[in-house]
Protein backbone atom coordinates (compact mmCIF):
# COMPACT_ATOMS: atom_id res chain seq x y z
CA UNK A 1 0.00 0.00 0.00
CA UNK A 2 1.29 3.56 -0.61
CA UNK A 3 1.58 6.07 1.90
CA UNK A 4 0.53 9.54 1.45
CA UNK A 5 2.25 10.46 4.81
CA UNK A 6 4.57 8.34 6.18
CA UNK A 7 5.86 9.53 9.80
CA UNK A 8 8.40 8.08 12.27
CA UNK A 9 8.57 8.98 15.99
CA UNK A 10 7.71 12.06 14.96
CA UNK A 11 7.91 14.71 18.11
CA UNK A 12 7.32 18.35 19.37
CA UNK A 13 6.96 19.69 22.24
CA UNK A 14 6.03 23.00 23.87
CA UNK A 15 6.55 24.32 27.30
CA UNK A 16 2.79 24.45 29.05
CA UNK A 17 1.18 22.06 25.83
CA UNK A 18 1.18 18.78 24.74
CA UNK A 19 2.47 19.08 21.53
CA UNK A 20 3.13 15.47 19.80
CA UNK A 21 5.33 12.73 21.00
CA UNK A 22 6.37 9.93 18.82
CA UNK A 23 3.35 9.77 16.30
CA UNK A 24 3.74 7.38 13.84
CA UNK A 25 0.98 8.11 10.98
CA UNK A 26 0.16 6.16 8.19
CA UNK A 27 -2.39 7.40 5.40
CA UNK A 28 -2.56 5.39 2.71
CA UNK A 29 -2.33 6.96 -0.82
CA UNK A 30 -5.76 8.08 -2.55
CA UNK A 31 -8.24 7.76 0.34
CA UNK A 32 -9.90 10.37 2.81
CA UNK A 33 -7.87 10.51 6.51
CA UNK A 34 -9.82 11.60 9.00
CA UNK A 35 -7.32 13.21 11.90
CA UNK A 36 -9.65 13.06 15.05
CA UNK A 37 -9.15 14.20 18.16
CA UNK A 38 -10.30 17.64 20.84
CA UNK A 39 -9.25 20.47 20.72
CA UNK A 40 -5.34 21.21 21.85
CA UNK A 41 -4.72 17.36 20.87
CA UNK A 42 -1.87 18.36 18.87
CA UNK A 43 -3.84 17.79 15.09
CA UNK A 44 -2.82 21.77 14.06
CA UNK A 45 0.92 20.78 15.04
CA UNK A 46 1.36 17.52 13.49
CA UNK A 47 -0.02 19.84 10.10
CA UNK A 48 2.43 22.11 10.65
CA UNK A 49 5.06 19.55 10.82
CA UNK A 50 3.99 18.13 8.00
CA UNK A 51 4.19 21.33 6.22
CA UNK A 52 7.56 22.03 7.29
CA UNK A 53 5.96 25.30 9.03
CA UNK A 54 7.61 23.70 12.51
CA UNK A 55 10.28 21.79 12.80
CA UNK A 56 10.06 18.20 14.77
CA UNK A 57 12.29 17.88 17.85
CA UNK A 58 12.85 14.50 16.10
CA UNK A 59 11.62 11.86 13.83
CA UNK A 60 11.23 11.67 10.00
CA UNK A 61 8.77 12.73 7.69
CA UNK A 62 7.74 11.25 4.12
CA UNK A 63 5.28 12.06 1.99
CA UNK A 64 4.59 9.92 -1.01
CA UNK A 65 8.32 8.22 0.16
CA UNK A 66 10.13 11.50 -0.57
CA UNK A 67 12.04 12.89 3.02
CA UNK A 68 10.45 16.32 4.18
CA UNK A 69 12.72 18.48 6.03
CA UNK A 70 13.91 22.02 5.43
CA UNK A 71 16.45 21.15 3.51
CA UNK A 72 14.45 18.97 0.76
CA UNK A 73 11.44 21.35 0.29
CA UNK A 74 10.60 20.50 -3.02
CA UNK A 75 9.03 17.38 -1.71
CA UNK A 76 5.98 20.38 -0.75
CA UNK A 77 5.58 20.36 -4.35
CA UNK A 78 3.39 17.33 -3.71
CA UNK A 79 0.92 19.05 -1.31
CA UNK A 80 -1.71 21.43 -1.05
CA UNK A 81 -2.64 23.09 2.12
CA UNK A 82 -5.47 24.94 4.24
CA UNK A 83 -4.39 25.62 7.89
CA UNK A 84 -6.76 26.76 9.92
CA UNK A 85 -8.96 30.13 8.34
CA UNK A 86 -7.75 30.34 4.43
CA UNK A 87 -5.19 32.84 4.02
CA UNK A 88 -6.09 35.36 1.68
CA UNK A 89 -5.49 39.05 0.63
CA UNK A 90 -8.83 40.88 1.05
CA UNK A 91 -7.64 44.04 -1.08
CA UNK A 92 -7.74 42.03 -3.83
CA UNK A 93 -9.73 39.83 -5.83
CA UNK A 94 -10.26 36.29 -5.77
CA UNK A 95 -8.37 35.62 -9.01
CA UNK A 96 -5.70 38.12 -7.98
CA UNK A 97 -4.92 35.93 -4.85
CA UNK A 98 -4.76 32.71 -7.27
CA UNK A 99 -2.30 34.55 -9.35
CA UNK A 100 -0.19 35.43 -6.75
CA UNK A 101 -0.04 31.67 -5.61
CA UNK A 102 0.34 30.69 -9.25
CA UNK A 103 3.43 33.16 -10.06
CA UNK A 104 5.36 31.77 -6.87
CA UNK A 105 4.59 28.06 -7.41
CA UNK A 106 5.25 28.46 -11.40
CA UNK A 107 1.84 26.91 -12.25
CA UNK A 108 0.66 27.14 -15.47
CA UNK A 109 -2.43 30.05 -16.06
CA UNK A 110 -4.67 27.63 -16.64
CA UNK A 111 -4.84 26.14 -13.95
CA UNK A 112 -6.59 29.21 -12.46
CA UNK A 113 -9.90 28.69 -14.40
CA UNK A 114 -9.44 24.90 -13.24
CA UNK A 115 -9.28 25.46 -9.83
CA UNK A 116 -12.09 28.13 -10.11
CA UNK A 117 -14.43 26.08 -11.50
CA UNK A 118 -13.53 23.17 -9.12
CA UNK A 119 -15.01 25.33 -6.61
CA UNK A 120 -17.40 26.76 -7.92
CA UNK A 121 -16.43 30.20 -7.60
CA UNK A 122 -15.72 31.56 -11.72
CA UNK A 123 -18.41 33.60 -11.57
CA UNK A 124 -17.72 35.85 -8.30
CA UNK A 125 -13.70 35.69 -8.85
CA UNK A 126 -13.58 39.69 -10.19
CA UNK A 127 -15.08 40.38 -6.34
CA UNK A 128 -12.98 41.44 -3.72
CA UNK A 129 -12.27 38.88 -1.11
CA UNK A 130 -13.20 41.36 1.54
CA UNK A 131 -16.98 41.57 0.22
CA UNK A 132 -16.73 37.13 -0.34
CA UNK A 133 -19.08 35.26 2.50
CA UNK A 134 -17.61 32.47 4.76
CA UNK A 135 -18.14 30.02 2.26
CA UNK A 136 -16.94 31.65 -0.71
CA UNK A 137 -13.49 32.70 1.19
CA UNK A 138 -12.79 28.62 2.50
CA UNK A 139 -13.60 27.63 -1.41
CA UNK A 140 -11.22 30.27 -2.54
CA UNK A 141 -8.47 28.74 0.36
CA UNK A 142 -8.97 25.23 -1.11
CA UNK A 143 -8.62 26.40 -4.60
CA UNK A 144 -5.44 28.25 -3.30
CA UNK A 145 -4.65 24.77 -1.98
CA UNK A 146 -5.17 22.64 -5.34
CA UNK A 147 -2.95 25.14 -7.82
CA UNK A 148 -0.70 23.27 -7.74
CA UNK A 149 -2.21 19.76 -8.84
CA UNK A 150 -1.19 18.42 -5.51
CA UNK A 151 -1.44 14.68 -4.88
CA UNK A 152 -2.01 15.67 -1.17
CA UNK A 153 -4.29 17.83 0.18
CA UNK A 154 -4.34 18.86 3.76
CA UNK A 155 -6.83 20.54 5.17
CA UNK A 156 -7.09 21.57 9.06
CA UNK A 157 -10.78 21.98 10.16
CA UNK A 158 -12.28 23.05 6.54
CA UNK A 159 -15.23 23.36 7.90
CA UNK A 160 -14.92 25.63 10.54
CA UNK A 161 -17.92 28.21 10.48
CA UNK A 162 -19.60 26.59 7.31
CA UNK A 163 -23.42 27.30 7.42
CA UNK A 164 -25.01 23.11 6.51
CA UNK A 165 -25.11 23.88 3.00
CA UNK A 166 -21.26 25.08 3.13
CA UNK A 167 -20.59 21.87 4.65
CA UNK A 168 -22.27 19.39 2.23
CA UNK A 169 -20.89 21.08 -0.94
CA UNK A 170 -17.12 20.42 1.30
CA UNK A 171 -18.16 17.20 1.19
CA UNK A 172 -19.37 16.83 -1.76
CA UNK A 173 -16.23 18.88 -3.31
CA UNK A 174 -13.60 16.74 -1.20
CA UNK A 175 -15.12 13.43 -2.47
CA UNK A 176 -15.14 14.12 -6.10
CA UNK A 177 -10.99 15.22 -5.57
CA UNK A 178 -10.52 11.80 -4.83
CA UNK A 179 -12.70 9.72 -6.87
CA UNK A 180 -11.70 11.93 -9.82
CA UNK A 181 -8.33 13.25 -9.19
CA UNK A 182 -7.23 10.39 -6.80
CA UNK A 183 -5.68 12.59 -4.92
CA UNK A 184 -5.34 11.92 -0.96
CA UNK A 185 -7.01 13.98 1.50
CA UNK A 186 -6.12 14.38 4.90
CA UNK A 187 -8.58 16.44 6.82
CA UNK A 188 -8.77 17.24 10.56
CA UNK A 189 -11.04 18.15 12.67
CA UNK A 190 -12.66 17.50 16.56
CA UNK A 191 -15.95 16.95 15.22
CA UNK A 192 -16.02 13.03 14.67
CA UNK A 193 -19.73 13.02 12.83
CA UNK A 194 -18.14 15.18 10.14
CA UNK A 195 -15.36 12.76 9.37
CA UNK A 196 -17.82 10.07 9.56
CA UNK A 197 -19.44 11.16 6.82
CA UNK A 198 -16.48 11.16 4.17
CA UNK A 199 -13.30 9.38 5.54
CA UNK A 200 -12.44 5.67 5.26
CA UNK A 201 -9.49 6.14 6.95
CA UNK A 202 -8.99 7.68 10.19
CA UNK A 203 -6.63 8.72 13.26
CA UNK A 204 -7.49 9.85 17.01
CA UNK A 205 -5.32 11.68 18.63
CA UNK A 206 -4.98 12.58 22.52
CA UNK A 207 -2.97 14.62 24.36
CA UNK A 208 -0.40 14.57 21.42
CA UNK A 209 -0.23 10.59 21.29
CA UNK A 210 -2.24 8.31 18.84
CA UNK A 211 -4.55 6.37 20.11
CA UNK A 212 -6.05 4.69 17.03
CA UNK A 213 -4.99 4.40 13.67
CA UNK A 214 -7.04 2.22 10.99
CA UNK A 215 -10.04 2.02 8.56
CA UNK A 216 -13.04 3.44 9.52
CA UNK A 217 -14.84 0.21 9.89
CA UNK A 218 -12.39 -1.26 12.39
CA UNK A 219 -12.97 1.81 14.90
CA UNK A 220 -16.56 0.79 13.97
CA UNK A 221 -16.03 -3.04 14.82
CA UNK A 222 -14.38 -1.82 18.70
CA UNK A 223 -17.92 -0.68 18.86
CA UNK A 224 -19.17 -3.55 20.82
CA UNK A 225 -22.76 -3.28 21.98
CA UNK A 226 -22.92 -3.61 26.02
CA UNK A 227 -25.65 -6.00 28.09
CA UNK A 228 -26.49 -3.72 31.02
CA UNK A 229 -27.83 -6.51 33.69
CA UNK A 230 -29.48 -6.52 36.98
CA UNK A 231 -30.33 -9.06 39.56
CA UNK A 232 -30.54 -10.60 43.11
CA UNK A 233 -27.17 -11.70 43.44
CA UNK A 234 -24.73 -9.92 41.61
CA UNK A 235 -21.55 -11.06 43.42
CA UNK A 236 -22.47 -14.48 42.06
CA UNK A 237 -23.75 -13.37 38.51
CA UNK A 238 -20.10 -12.01 38.21
CA UNK A 239 -18.15 -14.74 39.21
CA UNK A 240 -20.28 -16.90 37.16
CA UNK A 241 -19.87 -14.76 33.99
CA UNK A 242 -16.47 -14.39 34.31
CA UNK A 243 -15.96 -18.09 34.98
CA UNK A 244 -17.41 -18.14 31.27
CA UNK A 245 -15.10 -16.04 30.03
CA UNK A 246 -17.82 -12.89 29.65
CA UNK A 247 -15.86 -9.10 30.26
CA UNK A 248 -17.25 -7.36 32.87
CA UNK A 249 -17.61 -3.84 34.47
CA UNK A 250 -19.85 -2.28 37.24
CA UNK A 251 -21.71 0.06 35.68
CA UNK A 252 -22.89 0.97 39.03
CA UNK A 253 -23.36 -0.72 42.81
CA UNK A 254 -26.43 -2.59 41.07
CA UNK A 255 -26.29 -2.91 37.17
CA UNK A 256 -23.64 -4.67 35.59
CA UNK A 257 -22.45 -3.88 32.07
CA UNK A 258 -21.33 -6.86 29.71
CA UNK A 259 -19.91 -6.33 26.59
CA UNK A 260 -21.43 -8.76 24.04
CA UNK A 261 -19.09 -10.30 21.76
CA UNK A 262 -19.35 -14.31 22.74
CA UNK A 263 -22.72 -14.86 23.85
CA UNK A 264 -26.16 -13.38 22.81
CA UNK A 265 -28.07 -11.84 25.49
CA UNK A 266 -30.65 -15.24 25.90
CA UNK A 267 -27.64 -17.49 26.62
CA UNK A 268 -26.54 -15.15 29.38
CA UNK A 269 -29.75 -14.63 30.64
CA UNK A 270 -30.41 -18.60 30.72
CA UNK A 271 -26.82 -19.13 32.08
CA UNK A 272 -27.79 -16.85 34.76
CA UNK A 273 -31.18 -18.42 35.36
CA UNK A 274 -30.44 -21.94 35.53
CA UNK A 275 -27.22 -21.33 37.80
CA UNK A 276 -30.10 -19.71 40.41
CA UNK A 277 -29.57 -16.15 39.73
CA UNK A 278 -32.83 -14.28 39.12
CA UNK A 279 -32.45 -11.36 36.14
CA UNK A 280 -34.59 -8.16 36.68
CA UNK A 281 -33.40 -6.29 34.25
CA UNK A 282 -31.76 -7.18 30.80
CA UNK A 283 -30.93 -4.64 28.38
CA UNK A 284 -28.70 -4.22 25.10
CA UNK A 285 -26.68 -0.47 25.11
CA UNK A 286 -25.65 -0.50 21.31
CA UNK A 287 -22.68 2.07 21.53
CA UNK A 288 -22.57 4.72 19.38
CA UNK A 289 -19.03 5.47 17.69
CA UNK A 290 -18.86 9.13 19.31
CA UNK A 291 -19.05 7.16 22.78
CA UNK A 292 -16.21 5.10 21.49
CA UNK A 293 -14.07 8.58 20.51
CA UNK A 294 -14.68 9.61 23.58
CA UNK A 295 -13.29 6.43 25.27
CA UNK A 296 -10.22 6.33 23.35
CA UNK A 297 -9.55 10.13 24.02
CA UNK A 298 -10.99 10.05 27.77
CA UNK A 299 -8.46 7.68 28.57
CA UNK A 300 -5.29 9.34 28.22
CA UNK A 301 -6.68 12.57 30.09
CA UNK A 302 -7.77 10.19 33.08
CA UNK A 303 -4.08 8.46 33.00
CA UNK A 304 -2.65 12.05 32.92
CA UNK A 305 -5.28 13.48 35.92
CA UNK A 306 -3.72 10.38 37.96
CA UNK B 1 12.11 32.84 -14.37
CA UNK B 2 14.01 32.55 -11.45
CA UNK B 3 12.25 31.71 -7.74
CA UNK B 4 13.15 35.37 -7.15
CA UNK B 5 11.95 37.13 -9.53
CA UNK B 6 8.38 34.96 -9.77
CA UNK B 7 8.64 36.15 -5.98
CA UNK B 8 9.08 39.90 -6.79
CA UNK B 9 6.70 39.82 -9.78
CA UNK B 10 3.75 37.87 -7.18
CA UNK B 11 4.72 41.19 -4.15
CA UNK B 12 4.18 43.53 -6.90
CA UNK B 13 0.91 41.82 -7.64
CA UNK B 14 0.16 42.02 -3.67
CA UNK B 15 1.21 45.86 -3.98
CA UNK B 16 -1.80 46.58 -6.01
CA UNK B 17 -4.20 49.43 -4.45
CA UNK B 18 -2.09 49.53 -1.69
CA UNK B 19 -1.30 52.67 0.36
CA UNK B 20 2.71 51.53 0.23
CA UNK B 21 2.29 52.03 -3.46
CA UNK B 22 1.21 55.34 -3.70
CA UNK B 23 3.69 56.16 -0.66
CA UNK B 24 6.39 56.15 -2.96
CA UNK B 25 5.10 59.21 -4.93
CA UNK B 26 3.13 61.03 -2.23
CA UNK B 27 5.98 61.07 0.58
CA UNK B 28 8.43 63.18 -1.91
CA UNK B 29 5.70 65.35 -3.43
CA UNK B 30 4.89 66.31 0.55
CA UNK B 31 8.22 67.40 1.23
CA UNK B 32 8.57 68.92 -1.89
CA UNK B 33 5.43 70.71 -1.40
CA UNK B 34 5.78 71.49 1.81
CA UNK B 35 9.33 73.13 0.80
CA UNK B 36 8.15 75.46 -2.01
CA UNK B 37 5.02 76.33 -0.26
CA UNK B 38 7.31 77.45 2.11
CA UNK B 39 9.50 79.39 -0.07
CA UNK B 40 6.66 81.15 -1.54
CA UNK B 41 5.10 82.52 1.33
CA UNK B 42 8.21 83.61 3.03
CA UNK B 43 8.84 85.90 -0.50
CA UNK B 44 12.09 87.37 -1.03
CA UNK B 45 14.79 86.24 1.31
CA UNK B 46 16.84 88.73 2.66
CA UNK B 47 20.27 87.50 0.94
CA UNK B 48 19.18 86.01 -2.55
CA UNK B 49 21.92 84.03 -4.14
CA UNK B 50 23.09 86.01 -7.31
CA UNK B 51 24.30 82.69 -8.65
CA UNK B 52 21.33 81.02 -10.32
CA UNK B 53 22.74 77.72 -10.16
CA UNK B 54 24.09 78.31 -6.33
CA UNK B 55 20.13 79.24 -5.52
CA UNK B 56 19.42 75.25 -7.32
CA UNK B 57 22.14 73.71 -4.79
CA UNK B 58 20.54 75.68 -2.32
CA UNK B 59 17.07 74.73 -2.83
CA UNK B 60 18.00 71.28 -3.51
CA UNK B 61 19.97 70.65 -0.44
CA UNK B 62 17.02 72.39 2.03
CA UNK B 63 14.72 69.62 0.26
CA UNK B 64 17.63 66.80 0.43
CA UNK B 65 18.27 67.06 4.33
CA UNK B 66 14.71 67.39 5.54
CA UNK B 67 14.01 64.38 3.84
CA UNK B 68 17.15 62.57 4.47
CA UNK B 69 16.67 62.94 8.22
CA UNK B 70 13.02 63.06 8.82
CA UNK B 71 10.93 61.94 5.64
CA UNK B 72 13.08 59.25 4.79
CA UNK B 73 13.25 57.25 7.88
CA UNK B 74 9.98 57.42 8.51
CA UNK B 75 9.24 56.26 4.62
CA UNK B 76 11.31 53.34 5.75
CA UNK B 77 10.08 52.82 8.35
CA UNK B 78 6.17 52.57 7.22
CA UNK B 79 6.68 50.93 4.12
CA UNK B 80 8.38 47.98 5.62
CA UNK B 81 5.83 47.78 8.28
CA UNK B 82 3.09 47.90 5.81
CA UNK B 83 5.08 45.20 2.93
CA UNK B 84 5.28 42.86 6.09
CA UNK B 85 1.69 43.65 7.47
CA UNK B 86 0.47 42.30 4.32
CA UNK B 87 1.49 38.88 5.05
CA UNK B 88 1.00 39.51 8.80
CA UNK B 89 -2.46 39.90 8.49
CA UNK B 90 -5.11 36.89 7.97
CA UNK B 91 -1.75 35.01 8.79
CA UNK B 92 -0.64 34.35 5.42
CA UNK B 93 3.13 33.23 6.40
CA UNK B 94 1.90 29.73 7.06
CA UNK B 95 0.07 29.74 3.26
CA UNK B 96 3.90 31.10 1.87
CA UNK B 97 6.06 29.09 4.18
CA UNK B 98 4.02 26.12 3.50
CA UNK B 99 4.26 26.45 -0.89
CA UNK B 100 7.38 24.55 -2.24
CA UNK B 101 9.20 27.85 -2.27
CA UNK B 102 12.92 28.06 -0.58
CA UNK B 103 11.92 30.16 2.52
CA UNK B 104 15.27 33.15 1.90
CA UNK B 105 13.05 34.12 -1.45
CA UNK B 106 10.07 35.00 0.54
CA UNK B 107 12.62 37.03 2.38
CA UNK B 108 14.81 38.53 0.26
CA UNK B 109 11.53 39.44 -2.70
CA UNK B 110 10.31 41.63 0.58
CA UNK B 111 13.98 43.18 1.05
CA UNK B 112 14.21 44.03 -2.79
CA UNK B 113 11.05 45.50 -3.07
CA UNK B 114 11.44 48.04 -0.06
CA UNK B 115 14.99 48.81 -1.54
CA UNK B 116 13.30 49.54 -4.82
CA UNK B 117 11.05 51.33 -3.24
CA UNK B 118 13.46 53.64 -1.49
CA UNK B 119 15.24 53.76 -4.74
CA UNK B 120 12.05 54.80 -6.66
CA UNK B 121 10.99 57.54 -4.10
CA UNK B 122 14.94 59.47 -3.97
CA UNK B 123 14.23 59.41 -7.99
CA UNK B 124 10.69 60.97 -7.57
CA UNK B 125 12.46 62.99 -5.25
CA UNK B 126 15.08 64.43 -7.70
CA UNK B 127 12.20 64.99 -10.04
CA UNK B 128 9.76 66.75 -8.05
CA UNK B 129 12.77 69.15 -6.66
CA UNK B 130 13.47 69.78 -10.58
CA UNK B 131 9.35 70.23 -10.59
CA UNK B 132 8.94 72.24 -7.64
CA UNK B 133 12.08 74.52 -8.19
CA UNK B 134 11.01 75.30 -12.26
CA UNK B 135 7.61 76.11 -10.17
CA UNK B 136 8.99 79.17 -8.10
CA UNK B 137 10.86 80.29 -10.58
CA UNK B 138 7.86 81.24 -12.27
CA UNK B 139 5.87 82.18 -9.26
CA UNK B 140 8.43 84.01 -7.51
CA UNK B 141 11.28 85.25 -9.49
CA UNK B 142 12.62 86.95 -6.02
CA UNK B 143 14.39 83.79 -4.59
CA UNK B 144 16.99 84.10 -7.55
CA UNK B 145 16.57 80.67 -9.40
CA UNK B 146 17.14 80.62 -12.92
CA UNK B 147 18.02 77.91 -15.75
CA UNK B 148 17.97 74.31 -15.77
CA UNK B 149 17.85 72.56 -12.60
CA UNK B 150 20.89 70.53 -11.41
CA UNK B 151 20.12 67.02 -13.03
CA UNK B 152 23.67 65.27 -11.79
CA UNK B 153 23.57 66.79 -8.62
CA UNK B 154 20.46 65.63 -7.82
CA UNK B 155 20.75 62.54 -9.37
CA UNK B 156 24.52 61.42 -6.98
CA UNK B 157 22.87 63.29 -4.04
CA UNK B 158 20.04 60.46 -4.54
CA UNK B 159 21.81 57.49 -5.32
CA UNK B 160 23.90 58.49 -2.64
CA UNK B 161 20.71 58.56 0.21
CA UNK B 162 19.35 55.42 -1.40
CA UNK B 163 22.95 53.58 -1.16
CA UNK B 164 23.45 54.89 2.32
CA UNK B 165 20.04 53.64 3.76
CA UNK B 166 20.70 50.48 2.82
CA UNK B 167 21.69 48.99 6.64
CA UNK B 168 18.80 51.07 7.82
CA UNK B 169 16.66 49.38 5.22
CA UNK B 170 17.55 46.11 6.50
CA UNK B 171 17.21 46.37 9.70
CA UNK B 172 13.47 47.72 9.87
CA UNK B 173 12.60 44.95 6.96
CA UNK B 174 13.94 42.67 9.78
CA UNK B 175 12.10 44.28 12.54
CA UNK B 176 8.81 44.42 10.28
CA UNK B 177 9.31 41.00 9.43
CA UNK B 178 9.94 39.13 12.65
CA UNK B 179 7.47 40.68 14.48
CA UNK B 180 4.00 40.79 13.60
CA UNK B 181 2.91 43.80 15.81
CA UNK B 182 2.66 47.15 13.63
CA UNK B 183 3.33 49.03 16.14
CA UNK B 184 6.79 47.41 16.85
CA UNK B 185 8.27 48.18 13.85
CA UNK B 186 7.03 51.76 13.63
CA UNK B 187 7.30 52.95 16.85
CA UNK B 188 11.43 51.22 16.40
CA UNK B 189 11.62 53.20 13.49
CA UNK B 190 10.32 56.70 14.68
CA UNK B 191 12.46 56.42 17.76
CA UNK B 192 15.40 55.79 15.88
CA UNK B 193 14.45 58.58 13.68
CA UNK B 194 14.29 60.75 16.25
CA UNK B 195 17.81 59.75 18.00
CA UNK B 196 18.98 60.38 14.16
CA UNK B 197 18.29 63.85 14.83
CA UNK B 198 20.11 63.93 17.59
CA UNK B 199 23.22 62.06 16.51
CA UNK B 200 23.61 63.88 13.70
CA UNK B 201 25.07 66.90 15.50
CA UNK B 202 27.83 64.47 16.27
CA UNK B 203 30.11 64.24 13.56
CA UNK B 204 31.95 61.55 15.18
CA UNK B 205 28.70 59.48 15.61
CA UNK B 206 26.64 60.33 12.74
CA UNK B 207 28.07 58.10 9.95
CA UNK B 208 28.44 55.12 12.04
CA UNK B 209 24.60 56.01 13.02
CA UNK B 210 22.14 54.00 10.35
CA UNK B 211 19.58 56.28 10.64
CA UNK B 212 21.70 59.38 9.72
CA UNK B 213 23.87 57.64 7.38
CA UNK B 214 21.65 59.27 4.44
CA UNK B 215 22.08 62.56 5.63
CA UNK B 216 25.79 62.27 6.26
CA UNK B 217 26.05 60.67 2.55
CA UNK B 218 24.90 63.69 1.02
CA UNK B 219 27.04 66.16 3.34
CA UNK B 220 27.37 68.78 1.38
CA UNK B 221 31.15 69.51 1.54
CA UNK B 222 31.16 65.67 0.94
CA UNK B 223 33.33 64.88 3.81
CA UNK B 224 31.55 61.86 5.17
CA UNK B 225 29.64 60.14 1.85
CA UNK B 226 32.35 57.66 1.45
CA UNK B 227 32.27 56.67 4.87
CA UNK B 228 28.63 56.53 5.01
CA UNK B 229 27.58 54.80 2.06
CA UNK B 230 30.03 51.96 2.69
CA UNK B 231 29.40 51.55 5.70
CA UNK B 232 25.31 51.54 4.67
CA UNK B 233 26.44 48.81 2.07
CA UNK B 234 28.29 46.70 4.39
CA UNK B 235 26.29 46.92 7.70
CA UNK B 236 23.01 46.25 4.85
CA UNK B 237 25.10 43.41 3.63
CA UNK B 238 25.75 41.76 7.16
CA UNK B 239 22.34 42.95 8.53
CA UNK B 240 20.18 41.46 5.47
CA UNK B 241 22.27 38.10 6.05
CA UNK B 242 21.79 37.88 10.19
CA UNK B 243 18.02 38.61 9.39
CA UNK B 244 17.76 35.71 6.51
CA UNK B 245 19.19 33.63 8.96
CA UNK B 246 16.83 34.56 11.69
CA UNK B 247 13.67 33.97 9.37
CA UNK B 248 14.92 30.74 7.91
CA UNK B 249 14.92 29.09 11.47
CA UNK B 250 11.65 31.50 12.65
CA UNK B 251 8.11 29.78 13.65
CA UNK B 252 4.97 31.64 12.71
CA UNK B 253 1.93 31.05 14.14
Amino acid sequence: MTLAIRTRNLTRRFSGRFGICDLDLNVPAGTIYGFLGPNGAGKTTTIRLLLDLLRPERGQIALFGQPLNRRMRQTLGLVGALVESPSLYQHLSGRENLEITRRLIDAPRTRIDQVLDRVGLKPAAGRHVRDYSLGMRQRLGIALAMLGAPRLLILDEPSNGLDPAGILDMRRLLRSLVRDDGITVFISSHLLAEIEQIASFVGVLQAGQLRFEGRLDDLRARAKPKLGLRCDSPAHAVDLLRAAGEEIVWSDPQTLSITLSRRSPEEINRMLVSNGVGVSHLAVENVSLESLFFDLTDAIAVEDAV
Amino acid sequence: MSPLLRALSAEGLKLRHTLALRMCLIAPCVVVALFVAQMFLLGRPSHPPTDSAKAWIGLSENILTLWSLVMLPLFVTLQSALLAGIEHNDRHWKHLLALPVARRVHYLAKLFVLIGMVVTANAFLALFICVGGTLLMLVQPAIGLAGPPPLAYLSEKSACMAAASLLMVALQNWIAIRWSSFTVAVSFGMTATVVGMMVVQSKGLAPWYPWSMPTMAISFDGAFTSIAVAVALIGGIVAAAIGLMDFERHEFS
